[in-house]
């Protein structure tokens, strides 16, 4: 009796695993129907630890580009000779590298999206760029990135933020023209925090900058004080923090708390976002500076945009990368609107190459395919504004130094 | 109940089945069907060399994520130096030796005590990591060559294949009874003369080992490797969560419980991304309050049922 139920048993798996491997074959072959949408996938954190940082930075912009674009009855190709509107097919990868590279691959293999956007965070790109690459799809970096996604070179890989190379240099510029002796650099221990604590050195001591401090802290850390402390006792002019939110928030909170001030205060991943950066501190902010940087006055486009934003989500866009990507998914449309096609290879060969007029001014890639006309390198807090204080035409403001004192807390 | 322990010929007619099917399924299923068989043989394989441990001596481990871990991180800093397979086996040898190691320091402990120390195990090995990798070598993350889905696949039906093999021996031999001695009555087992300690290191180490390759073929599917990625805990508890979900100390058990709950975490998530959590969450405390067997355990009370049914009717 018991043999015959597990010969059963067994047949039963193995019937419900060819169904369902059946059933998956059925859905490839299933007909082609005529084009009236394009669908652009995408694997994002919606939720587990990553989730947060979607939300304030990233996630909307590319929601926002959707309705816009559908507004207008959607993006013309000539090849079907008329405008096909855009469907968002997002799913959720819990904040996990292996979900989201399966989802990215069920997006291309079943559900045959026309285009995929890009998941969050440095390590996922990492981890998308090559699957998107070994099907011929087109990925444009979105929040992440590093320098050395150059090293794995592939060709249908496209980085849109600017980090540590780019911003080193200007900060360091920056630091030398208000006369900032010395630093303490403090950064944390993975890849964005390494490649920026690292890079800035050399560039500070280019300048004759003092880097009298340069320590790493561990992820997940709850008390930054003595750090704080170290640096205060050093006696440097300038402490920079390269971090992300969560250690943004504590350096700033313990160097209000301790009444801790720097004539100069940099946090990298943090003061772009006015939610949580402004939302949290209010006016205790002025002064800061960080790691972008756009504002309204950059151009007329991105005027258009902070508009656009407050209207659709009732608070100010990030002040990194907002401009960027969506500038970048401008540049995106033009491409496919010029190749009159949906076809990749023909869309990517126009993006590597060409120049296109978008919300930030002329957009174009480097033969890396990183971007490279940034509207701004380095921010600062000055009077409810994040102005971008990068010497030359950008400049949306001079840089505020010394930095005023943390507010005295009202005993 | 001890012939349920034994292969027999129908059993094994089944199996090669089985194997037979998934062995030619890239021939027929689609390609995403082959994506999702690989990660829902990681979890089986997970699955069920963790059950193979802690099934039968009740010692509830929650190193997974660290043995896991360990066969990531080692495919991650072996790179592309050597050939794959040796990769690989490198990737089990090395959490073997690492669950020998912590075995042998940790295995005289028992209850909450165990399971806590286990579970530190991921988030020391992690820190561990991530402060060597800065303070020694500069770098935090490093970058996997990758290799195609179905060799990935293939891969993974080999361990997995290997796997049953060593559980199937391992339940016929005197050692499956010496283990499950240990489980029933620890000191009764030491006084009729097994030697405990050893052969629960050895299984512990064993156990590992899949989990070292598991990790170390799934590595090569993320390109981008660091402490963080590599040691998540959230692999320590699903195991245990999909072996209880199936039903534990049964044989299938673990196997049926890891395919139904990956298959069904990929569906809830692709049909449902914003209630995912929330179904998921139900069905999790449902199978848990009324479903003490597990799914195989359901299945047989279902069948006993019937029986009795027909016995009274005749």
């Amino acid at each position: 009796m018991v043999k015959k139920s597990r010969l059963l048993q067994g047949l039963m798996v193995l019937g419900v695993a060819m169904a369902f491997l059946v059933g998956a074959t059925a859905a490839d072959c299933a007909p082609k129907k005529d084009k009236d949408k394009i669908v652009i996938g995408q694997a994002i954190s919606l939720s587990g630890p990553l989730a947060g940082g979607v939300a304030i930075s990233g996630g909307k912009i590319y929601e926002l580009w959707v309705e816009e674009v559908n507004k207008n009855g959607g993006i013309y190709v000539a090849e079907y000779g008329k405008k096909l509107p855009v469907e968002l097919k997002r799913y959720d990868d819990k904040s996990d590298i292996g979900t989201m590279s399966n989802l990215i691959e069920k997006l291309i293999v079943e559900d045959k999206v026309d285009f995929i956007f890009p998941p969050w965070g440095t390590a996922w790109l990492f981890a998308a760029a090559p699957i998107c690459n070994k099907y011929g799809y087109i990925l444009i970096g979105g929040p992440g990135g590093a320098g050395k996604l150059k090293e794995l070179s592939l060709p249908y890989f496209f980085q849109v933020l600017n980090f540590s190379e780019t911003q080193a240099p200007v900060l360091a510029s920056i630091f030398k023209e208000v006369g900032v002796k010395s630093v303490a650099v403090i950064y944390r221990a993975d890849l964005h925090g390494i490649e920026f604590g690292k890079s800035l050195i050399p560039d500070f001591k280019k300048k004759g900058i003092k880097v009298k401090m340069n320590k790493s802290y561990p992820d997940g850390i709850k008390d930054v004080s003595p750090m704080l402390k170290e640096a205060k006792s050093l006696g440097v002019d300038a402490l920079v923090v390269a971090c992300y939110p969560p250690g943004g928030m504590l350096f700033t909170a313990q160097a209000m708390e301790l009444d801790i001030n720097f004539n100069a205060f940099f946090l990298t991943v943090l003061p772009f976002s006015p939610p949580l950066f402004k939302g949290t501190f209010g006016k205790a902010i002025e002064g800061v500076m960080g790691g972008g940087a756009w504002n309204a006055k950059t151009s007329p486009g991105a005027k258009e945009l902070v508009e656009k934003f407050k209207a659709k989500f009732g608070e100010e866009p990030d002040y990194w990368g907002g401009l960027y990507y969506w500038a970048s998914l401008q540049h995106f449309q033009k491409a496919i609107e010029k190749a009159g096609t949906l076809d990749q290879k023909k869309i990517r060969d126009i993006m590597a190459t060409q120049k296109f007029e978008t919300a930030l001014g002329p957009f174009w890639y480097d033969k890396d395919r990183f971007f490279v006309n940034h509207p701004g390198e380095i921010g600062q807090w000055q009077k409810d504004v994040f102005e971008v204080i990068d010497p030359g035409v950008k400049r949306t403001a001079p840089p505020e130094y010394p930095k005023p004192n943390w507010p005295k807390k009202a005993k | 109940m001890t012939s349920a322990r034994y292969i027999d010929g129908k059993s094994l007619v089944v199996w090669l089945l089985v194997m037979a099917a998934m062995a030619l399924a890239p021939h027929y299923a689609s390609r995403y069907a082959i994506i999702l068989l690989s990660t829902i043989l990681m979890y089986v394989v997970l699955s069920v060399s963790w059950a193979m441990f802690s099934g039968p001596t009740k010692y509830i481990s929650l190193a997974p994520a660290a043995f896991f871990g360990a066969g990531i991180y080692s495919a991650a800093v072996l790179g592309s130096s050597l050939p794959l397979l040796v990769v690989i086996l490198i990737g089990g040898a090395v959490s073997f030796c690492l669950a020998v190691l912590v075995g042998a320091l940790t295995l005289r402990l028992r209850g909450i005590y165990f399971v806590m120390f286990t579970f530190g195990l991921v988030e020391l090995l992690m820190h561990f990591l991530l402060w060597f990798e800065l303070n020694i070598n500069d770098t935090t993350g490093r970058v996997v060559p990758s290799i195609d889905n179905s060799t990935v696949y293939y891969l993974m039906l080999a361990v997995f294949s290997l796997l049953m093999v060593t559980v199937y021996a391992l339940q016929g031999s005197k050692f499956g009874m010496a283990l499950k001695g240990v489980g029933e009555n620890e000191e009764a087992a030491a006084h009729i003369g097994v030697n405990v300690t050893v052969l629960k290191i050895t299984v512990f180490g064993l156990s590992a080992f899949f989990m070292g390759l598991a990790g170390a073929i799934m590595a090569t599917k993320w390109t981008y490797i660091d402490p963080k990625i590599a040691f998540n805990p959230v692999v320590s508890f699903m195991p245990v969560l999909m072996a209880i979900f199936g039903g534990l100390g049964r044989p299938y058990g673990p196997i049926i419980g890891a395919a139904i709950f990956s298959y069904l975490g990929e569906f809830l998530i692709t049909k449902f991304p914003y209630y995912y959590m929330l179904i998921f969450g139900v069905i999790l405390v449902v199978a848990i309050l009324y479903m003490p067997g597990g799914l195989v355990g359901m299945a047989q009370d279902i069948r006993k049922y019937f029986l009795r049914r027909q016995h009274a009717d005749s």
